[in-house]
């Protein structure tokens, strides 16, 4: 019997993607690395950058784009992001 | 008259008569048409000896002058009459092509009275108006009746109730274009108090419009804003309203299981997304309309219109099941029989708690989605559990000893926002007139989409002022009669300019609200008068007392007591929620007390 | 003191109208409706630099103690609160677009991004440029039907439902009023790029 080697786990935060972004990404979900929101979504707009031109506008959010980090909506993107986090992204989009 | 088509068709089912008037213009001009031509002309006609399933209720069918003009979405339009739900005064508002027909029809309002003595329907041709034995009719679900009596979109419209309102189920809606509601309240309950099966339409007239050049520059703007909103542009033909799940859930703020928790685990497998991807055929829209945000969904079962957001969460997240086809199909059913899929989808779920819990005898369990069809047809037809239900959540809860687990606001069911994750919302169905609904004066543009802007959603301080702009304008709106989903890509000040050039009377902006001020205040008075007080503005315990435990809407409970009294001050009325003698008098309502 | 988040969202904003130019040190105004109250700016502060205790918090309908600290345009807002719908309410000095209400009755834009959100922006008139009631009446009354209009020589009145709103509303009329003052230096006959903008001036 040996010892089993306790490897650490590689937890990065994760991109939740709804609506039309699916398409524009082919998944519904990525880990992406980054220390803040604003890192996240620019490396995920560098990575697939369709989602960029939907998402972002110059280095702001597109209007009516909707983030959310852990379930809260995010206005400012220099808010921190660690592991464990979600990060959720919306196009345009309404309801009733 | 130009807009409104200037008469009132009066109907005494009891004769088997009419008799046609001109529309009060004085009253038109305060308010408008719609939900607030109806609230008041029901303040008049219905008191709170009244019945409302008695034949001393009436049906108030109403236009607005926008109506069949041909601007974008000029087609709903409204019934009021007092609720057999809530007991409050009620409107319900549907889409489709009827209320279109209605106008060209050449009448602004329709007023049903009275009871007929045996099942009827009515056909309306213009000025010819003639009563029709339903003896063969009575029974037959809304799609076959629909059809049998000759519904064709453009030329000839099918107003009916199914099965639900002939067993005046409180939960009954009136249909109308085979699959639009209007839902909310019990209104198809009243329609088979009154014997009355069905009302077709067939119409030759459009209405005459002032300024026909201002008209067309404001029908231009109005489809280049509409292009350019993403919103109503590409989300909402794209993915239809259920886009609204995945986004609920993720902040926390998706009631479930009876608002036992308010994120669903199985939100995914019920959302926009899903559906589009798996279920999907289509969309469609209703009479011009550019945005289409109708579904027209297929299951191996049924293909039709639907489901939509509040819907699906309530055959859903709201009874814990994650079954999008069971859903699609029970929407269906709902629909054939005439009811309201929130209240059903709601009460339903107030059930399976209280079976759970073994507070009433039945195998009713969340998740179960083997069960959703079964028990809608039992509570149209008022069979076995189906009677306990038929009448709504609070009476079932009531009747079992726990009217806590009734999900409700002045004993109407509240749709999906869960008001613990979103502090205005839960004002807003708090004080809402007609009970727990969020078509009069939504939050969830403010407090989640960011439309106009985001408001911090768990602010309590001040949002009383957004509640109430929201109220006030979705009331003139629905008094116009337009949809709100043109207004997520028009702001109001194109709608008053609308009506300005519609009807040649000069409505700015803030005077169109004020309509809409008007006709909230209006409404507060009649239940005012129904017996209604400050203590009915109030949410189920569980939404003040019981915090969720875990998701982003941890440890929030709705704080509605400050935000009450902040709302009371900000309207202009005392403490007890009664608007004030000054405020009456500021919108002309002052005389209505005498 | 009030809500942090709420400062929070009034400095911001103070800041980018300073920056943006559109105010002088001290003048320029924000405010927002709460319920039934008010808050605005803290007589003689600076936009550009607000601190959490300048702004003050008054009720809406009549004089408590914040009046005494509250800036003199109160009674502008307060009258605008209590006729119209907005939330929020904006006044900057957006230098070009004064400059054109010297010598018109109403702005009409040429850009596209103005005359997509505004249309067309009405100029009314009044010579005791703070607090007196005639101004604030007039004020008012032209913001029941527009959500931005000018006061000549003065500056602009803006409002929205949030603070943010107003702001956009000033910010694209002071651009849309460069774009046009560059156009008459550039001085070349207009191509109308617009479908029925003849009709803007009657919006």
């Amino acid at each position: 019997m040996c010892a089993s080697k306790r490897k650490k786990a590689n937890i990065m935060p994760v991109v939740k993607l709804y609506a039309s972004l699916r398409k524009f990404a082919g998944t519904k979900e990525l880990s992406m690395a980054g220390g803040t929101v604003r890192a996240v979504v620019s490396e995920l707009a560098r990575q697939k950058p369709a989602i960029g031109e939907i998402v972002l506008e110059k280095d702001r959010l597109a209007p009516h784009v909707i983030v959310t980090l852990n379930g809260h909506n995010i206005t400012d993107l220099d808010a921190p992001v660690v592991e464990q986090d979600v990060v959720a992204i919306f196009p345009p989009i309404a309801g009733g | 008259m130009a807009g409104w088509s200037g008469n009132v068709l009066d109907i005494d089912l009891n004769s088997q008569t009419f008799t046609t008037y001109p529309l009060d213009r004085e009253m038109a001009r305060q308010f408008i048409g719609g939900r607030g031509l109806g609230a008041r002309l029901l303040w008049d006609m219905v008191g709170p000896e009244v019945d409302p399933l008695s034949p001393a209720n009436v049906l108030i069918f109403t236009n607005g002058p926008l109506t069949a003009t041909g601007y974008q979405t000029s087609n709903r339009f409204s019934v009021t009459t007092k609720s057999p739900l809530t007991g409050t005064v009620l409107d319900a508002n549907s889409g489709g092509f009827w209320g279109m027909q209605f106008k060209k029809a050449g009448y602004d309002v329709m007023i049903v009275r009275g009871r007929a003595e045996k099942p009827i329907w009515i056909e309306i041709k213009n000025d010819e108006i003639t009563f029709h034995d339903a003896s063969e009719l009575w029974g037959l679900r809304v799609f076959a009746l629909t059809e049998k009596l000759g519904q064709n979109n453009n030329r000839r419209n099918v107003l009916c109730i199914g099965p639900a309102g002939e067993n005046l189920s409180r939960l009954a809606s009136i249909m109308n274009d085979r699959e639009r509601a209007l839902a909310r309240g019990g209104p198809g309950a009243v329609m088979g108090s009154k014997n009355l099966k069905a009302i077709v339409v067939e119409g030759k007239d459009r209405p005459k419009i002032e300024d026909p050049e201002r008209f067309k520059f404001l029908l231009y703007e109005t489809r280049k804003l509409l292009a350019a909103s993403p919103l109503t542009s590409q989300a909402l033909p794209e993915f239809g309203t259920v886009v609204l799940m995945n986004i609920m859930n993720n902040i926390g703020a998706l009631a479930t299981r009876n608002h036992q928790q308010t994120q669903f685990e199985g939100a995914e497998a019920i959302s926009g997304e899903e559906l589009t991807e798996k279920y999907l055929v289509r969309n469609a829209s209703c009479w011009a309309c550019p945005i289409g945000c109708t579904r027209i969904s297929k299951t191996g079962k049924v293909e039709g219109e639907g489901p939509e957001f509040e819907t699906t969460w309530a055959l859903g997240a709201q009874c814990g099941i994650d079954d999008l086809p069971a859903i699609i199909e029970a929407n269906a059913l709902c629909n054939d029989l005439g009811m309201d899929t929130i209240s059903v989808g709601s009460t339903i779920a107030c059930a399976m708690e209280l079976s759970e819990k073994g507070y009433l005898d039945s195998d009713l369990r969340f998740g179960r989605a083997d069960q959703l069809a079964s028990v809608i047809e039992a509570m149209a037809y008022r069979k076995d559990i189906g009677a306990d239900l038929a009448d709504g959540s609070l009476r079932l809860a009531t009747k079992y000893g726990h009217p806590e687990l009734s999900m409700t606001a002045k004993g109407m069911e509240m749709p999906a926002y869960d008001p613990r994750g979103l502090q205005g919302q839960g004002l807003l169905y708090a004080t809402s007139n007609r009970g727990g609904c969020h078509m009069r004066g939504n939050m969830i543009g403010l407090e989640v989409l960011g439309l106009p802007k985001l408001i911090d959603r768990f602010q309590v301080q001040g949002k009383s002022s957004f509640v109430i702009l929201n109220q006030n304008s979705s009331a003139a709106i629905d008094s116009l009669v337009i949809c709100k989903f043109t207004n997520m890509g028009v702001a109001d000040e194109y709608f008053a300019r609308v009506l300005s050039a519609v009807t040649g009377i000069q409505y700015a902006t803030g005077e169109m609200i004020k309509v809409g001020e008007r006709v909230w205040n209006l409404e507060r008075l009649y239940n005012n008068r129904e017996g209604f007080t400050s203590k009915d503005d109030t949410l189920p315990p569980r939404l003040l007392t019981e915090a969720p435990g875990d998701g982003p809407s941890q440890g929030w409970v709705s704080h509605l007591e400050p935000m009450l009294k902040e709302y009371y001050r900000t309207r202009g009325w005392d403490q007890n929620g009664v608007p004030t003698k000054q405020k009456l008098t500021e919108l002309g309502l002052v005389n209505l007390l005498n | 003191m009030v809500d942090p988040r709420i400062y929070e969202m009034f400095r911001d904003i103070g800041r980018d109208l300073f920056t943006s130019n559109m105010i002088s040190s001290h003048g320029g105004n924000l405010s927002i409706r709460l319920g039934d109250r008010v808050v605005i700016k803290r007589r003689g502060a600076m936009l550009g630099q607000l601190k959490p205790h300048d702004l003050i918090e008054t009720r809406l309908d009549r004089n408590d103690s914040g009046v005494a600290l509250a800036s003199t345009e109160l009674l502008v807002h307060r009258t605008v609160y209590l006729n119209t719908p907005a939330l929020a309410i904006c006044h900057c000095h957006p230098r070009t677009a004064i400059a054109f209400s010297l010598s018109r009755d109403e702005l009409v834009p040429i850009d596209n991004e103005a005359s997509y959100l505004l249309k067309k922006i009405p100029v009314v008139t009044e010579e005791f440029a703070s607090g007196t009631l005639q101004m604030a009446n007039k004020v008012a009354e032209a913001l029941r039907n527009y959500k931005i209009i000018m006061l000549r020589g003065h500056g602009s009145f803006a409002t929205g439902q949030t603070l943010d709103e107003a702001f956009h509303w000033s910010s694209t009329l002071e651009e849309s009023c460069q774009i046009e003052l560059a156009a008459k230096l550039i001085n070349e006959p207009f191509i109308e790029y617009r479908g029925m903008s003849g009709s803007y001036s009657k919006f």
